[in-house]
């Protein structure tokens, strides 16, 4: 298993070196020019060119790669050239809220998705399999957007029960940190729910057909021993690589649901860097988020070899 | 939308920039003599209520906290390196002063500065500081502070050319500071009233971090602010207006979505909102559970317009003929209509309705398809059988339905449309690099025409940055707009801008639509938010242009 881990590994650094490559190219790729975002579009050609010279981005592009990543490993990821805010600060700012939103939508999602799959699994076809199914079709068909704005609207605007926007952090209490996240959290779990219900629901069925539960049965275990003990583990599979790619793109995807709730998080700033050109925090929060994706990814290729024994043999 | 997650957008640049991007703007009054304070009188207490919306004359309640749903976060604190937009400025009211204001009836008044006096020929001006102010760090103001601020802003890429026409400036004791300036500036005090008119403390002039951590002399002080989560300020103990400000916090909240900052009023989440969406403005225009104060109204000074910009620097448009044609094809009245919600109405004019420089008759084209097609016949054969025109706006979804209405309206007199959306820093670069046909823009919004002299001037409207957007060169509007500055007579004034309405109209490098509306939105409990007194006991400018002053905003128990 140790080599098994090795290799992915080595192949993690190399995804994460072509990811820093990828992020400090792609500033270069927006349009605009960004002596305007930063010194505004009445100053002078000295000025632009002395700017560009201070910010170093008038030198070839391997030299300036190479001294953005070697700040990068001194956690150094710059100055925004905006809000005079280090990156990093931006960054630990944003990232917390993300990760909050993905830890609390994914428990939701996976809180209701799992019992319902393992019931519904049982009996394909009854009632619950057929409400489930067809309201999990539902799910995945209303845009996460809409979700939100009606949660906005009825539970918040009408019921007033939480805040429309905004987000508290747990420094200033569990209750109005969860208050905050709560709505921005169901928006997101809605769709995880329908696609982790329905990864399940179809590989457990195909299990509950395997010979080995049908010893199960023989033996006498009971129906929750059987489906817990020897049907879920070897039906997670499509479940666990699902929920790798759901989490790791709502590090950047959820910025719909940040916009519309005012939550700075990761995508929400990403998406004004871009659109003011501000080259530092558009790299920085780049590669964290790309980072995130793949490491969490990573995280469940390993927990694979757990689950299942053939996967570290090759 | 998605325009709104602006530190330094179209808005912040075009509107409330123009202190700053747009060279010395110096708004005047119309009666740029002689301003003096009365002394630093106390806000009302009379315990008498009245029922307009954002007006308190009620006996205020000390303590309590508000939070304000704003449109967009700014980029830093720094009057000589930030881009003031309508939140800027706002904020800035709630650390800063400026040394003048503007009150509710256009005039220009002391607000740091005790008096601003002129000498005979208005090229030189002196101002006097008030005595015993100090800033949130305990210095005192002193006219070296103004100084330095005055250098800062001299030396700052972003703001050199705003203070340009200034030729020097020196200090005569503690209090008194001098400003000389290359020819006579009629409106200088009106200019104290805009970004350049902030006055910070050397610790934050001198600071690295004074970006991030204002010092001034205003009536709340920083507790903290997170770029685009909020900004949220206490109570200045030590303000220099004694009673003010009634509350204990303010926080700010940069809401981008007009849609969520509605939903963040009516939800409870917060106290206060303010918006530039005609749709917002009418949902809650009626809302007895809520109280409006819109600009809509306001006739001093000049509100932002909404039109389109046209590069008459470039073919087809740099043919009068082939801009009248589509002058004559635009109707501003079915803009309003679609857009309008109810809310704006047309104006055809740099001017609004009710502004004593709006011409009486500007001559800008009416409506008219079946000229405008005739206009396009005339012109074609000389731009190769064809006219064709791209139309640019900044990617929003309103936006985007304008400029297809109005691809529309030319299209069926003749013309080939085809659109086009950019991210904002793009669409600046467009504008002031002259990349560009025909743009969707707002602007001019200033409390008075001189501000605007770098958008309309010839002077500004060369290559390779011209802030004269459209690069109109025309001669006679260069003349009517020094009479406008130089002369301190108004009826000169009046006669001058009336001048530029009329040759605007015949030159036609903007296709007018209305004006730009700003609301600011309350719930019941929040008093007072469009009704400052400034120090010499007049009643200021409550609301406009999406920005207000916090310093007089109290909550009822």
């Amino acid at each position: 298993m140790t080599r098994y881990i090795g290799a992915r590994v080595v192949q993690l650094i190399v995804i994460i070196f072509f990811i820093s490559v990828v992020a400090f190219l792609l500033v270069h790729l927006l349009p605009g020019d960004p002596t305007v975002s930063i010194l505004g579009p009445n100053d002078t050609v000295q000025a632009r060119a002395e700017l560009l010279r201070q910010l170093g981005l008038n030198k070839p592009l391997p030299v300036q790669y190479w001294t953005w990543i070697s700040n990068v490993f001194h956690g150094n990821l710059g100055i925004s050239f905006l809000t005079h805010q280090t990156v990093s600060n931006a960054i630990g700012v944003a990232f917390p809220i993300d990760l909050e939103l993905i830890i609390v939508s994914q428990l939701m999602a996976f809180l209701v998705s799992v019992p319902l799959a393992l019931a519904a699994a049982l009996r394909p076809n009854a009632i619950l399999d057929r409400v489930a199914t067809t309201s999990t079709y539902g799910m995945l068909a209303i845009p996460t957007f809409v979700v939100a704005v009606v949660l906005v609207l009825v539970v918040a605007v009408k019921i007033h029960l939480f805040p429309a926007t905004g987000y508290n952090p747990i420094a200033q209490g569990i209750g109005p940190n969860l208050r905050s996240v709560l709505l921005p959290s169901i928006s997101l779990a809605l769709g995880s729910v329908a696609i982790y219900y329905r990864l399940l629901r179809a590989d457990l069925i195909a299990t509950l057909q395997e010979d080995f539960i049908t010893m199960a049965r023989a033996k006498g275990l009971s129906t929750r021993y059987i489906m817990l003990r020897h049907a879920l583990r070897p039906s997670s599979f499509a479940l666990l690589a699902g929920a790798g790619l759901s989490i790791g793109s709502l590090f950047t995807g959820a910025f719909v649901v940040e916009l519309l709730f005012q939550l700075p998080g990761i995508g929400f700033q990403l998406i004004a860097a871009i659109n003011s050109r501000d080259y530092l925090v558009v790299q920085g929060m780049a590669l964290v988020a790309a980072i995130a994706y793949v490491v969490i990814n990573f995280g469940v290729d390993v927990l694979f070899t757990f689950l299942d024994p053939r996967v570290r043999r090759g | 939308m998605a325009d709104s997650a602006d530190r330094y957008d179209r808005r912040a640049f075009l509107g409330r920039g123009a202190a700053t991007a747009a060279g010395l703007a110096l708004a005047g009054t119309g009666a740029p003599a002689l301003l003096s304070a009365c002394g630093a009188s106390s806000p009302s207490t009379a315990s008498s209520s009245t029922s307009t919306a954002g007006v308190s004359t009620a006996r205020p309640r000390l303590g309590g906290s508000v939070i304000i749903g704003m449109s967009s976060d700014i980029d830093g604190f720094l009057p000589a390196q930030s881009h003031f937009d309508n939140t800027g400025l706002t904020y800035a009211n709630a650390v800063f002063d400026t040394l003048t204001s503007v009150a509710a009836d256009g005039s220009i008044r002391p607000h740091l500065a005790a008096s601003v006096v002129p000498n005979t020929d208005m090229t030189s001006w002196t101002v006097t500081l008030r005595p015993n102010v100090e800033f949130h760090d305990g210095s005192p103001l002193t006219a070296d502070v103004v100084l330095q601020n005055f250098h800062a802003l001299k030396t700052s890429a972003l703001t050199a050319q705003a203070v340009t026409p200034i030729s020097s400036v020196t200090t005569s004791g503690d209090l008194s500071i001098t400003f000389n300036c290359v020819e006579p500036l009629v409106a200088f005090p009106a200019y104290l009233t805009t970004q350049v008119g902030y006055v910070i403390a050397l610790s934050q002039l001198d600071s690295k971090s004074g970006s991030q951590n204002p010092v001034g002399t205003g009536p709340f002080k920083i507790v903290s602010w997170e770029p685009n989560d909020h900004f949220t300020v206490a109570r200045n103990p030590n303000y220099w207006r004694k009673g003010l400000p009634y509350l204990d916090t303010v926080t700010f909240k940069p809401i981008v979505s007009d849609q969520s900052r509605e939903s963040s009023l009516r939800s409870g989440t917060i106290d206060l909102m303010v918006s530039h969406d005609p749709g917002i403005i009418a949902d809650l225009q009626h809302d007895s559970a809520f109280q409006q104060v819109t600009d809509l109204h306001q006739t001093h000074g000049l509100p932002d317009m909404d039109f389109i910009c046209l590069n008459v620097s470039v073919p087809p448009l740099n043919d009068l003929t082939v801009r009248q044609a589509l002058a004559y094809a635009t109707d501003p009245a079915e803009i309003v209509r679609l857009f309008g919600r109810g809310v704006l109405t047309p104006n055809t004019s740099l001017f609004p309705p009710g502004s004593i420089y709006r011409a009486a008759d500007n001559g800008y084209p009416v409506y008219n398809p079946t000229k405008a097609k005739q206009l396009v016949a005339q012109a074609a054969p000389r731009h190769g059988g064809n006219l064709t025109v791209q139309l640019i706006d900044v990617t929003d979804p309103r936006q985007a339905e304008i400029i297809q209405a109005l691809q529309s309206m030319w299209q069926a007199v003749g013309f080939k449309v085809s659109l086009g959306q950019v991210q904002q820093v793009q669409y600046i670069d467009q504008l002031v690099g002259g990349q560009f046909q025909a743009a969707a823009d707002e602007q001019f919004g200033a409390p008075d025409p001189d501000l605007n002299y770098v958008w309309l001037s010839p002077t500004t409207a060369n290559p390779p940055i011209a802030l004269n957007f459209a690069r109109n060169k025309d001669p006679r509007i260069e003349t009517a707009l020094q009479q406008g500055r130089t002369h301190a007579d108004q009826s000169a004034r009046v006669e001058a801008y009336q001048a530029v309405d009329r040759l605007l109209a015949e030159d036609l490098p903007y296709l007018w639509f209305s004006r730009a509306p700003w609301s600011i939105t309350g719930n019941t409990t929040v008093q007072n938010f469009a009704n400052p007194i400034l120090p010499d006991g007049t009643q200021g400018q409550g609301f406009g242009g999406g920005v207000f002053t916090p310093g007089q905003i109290w909550m009822k128990a």
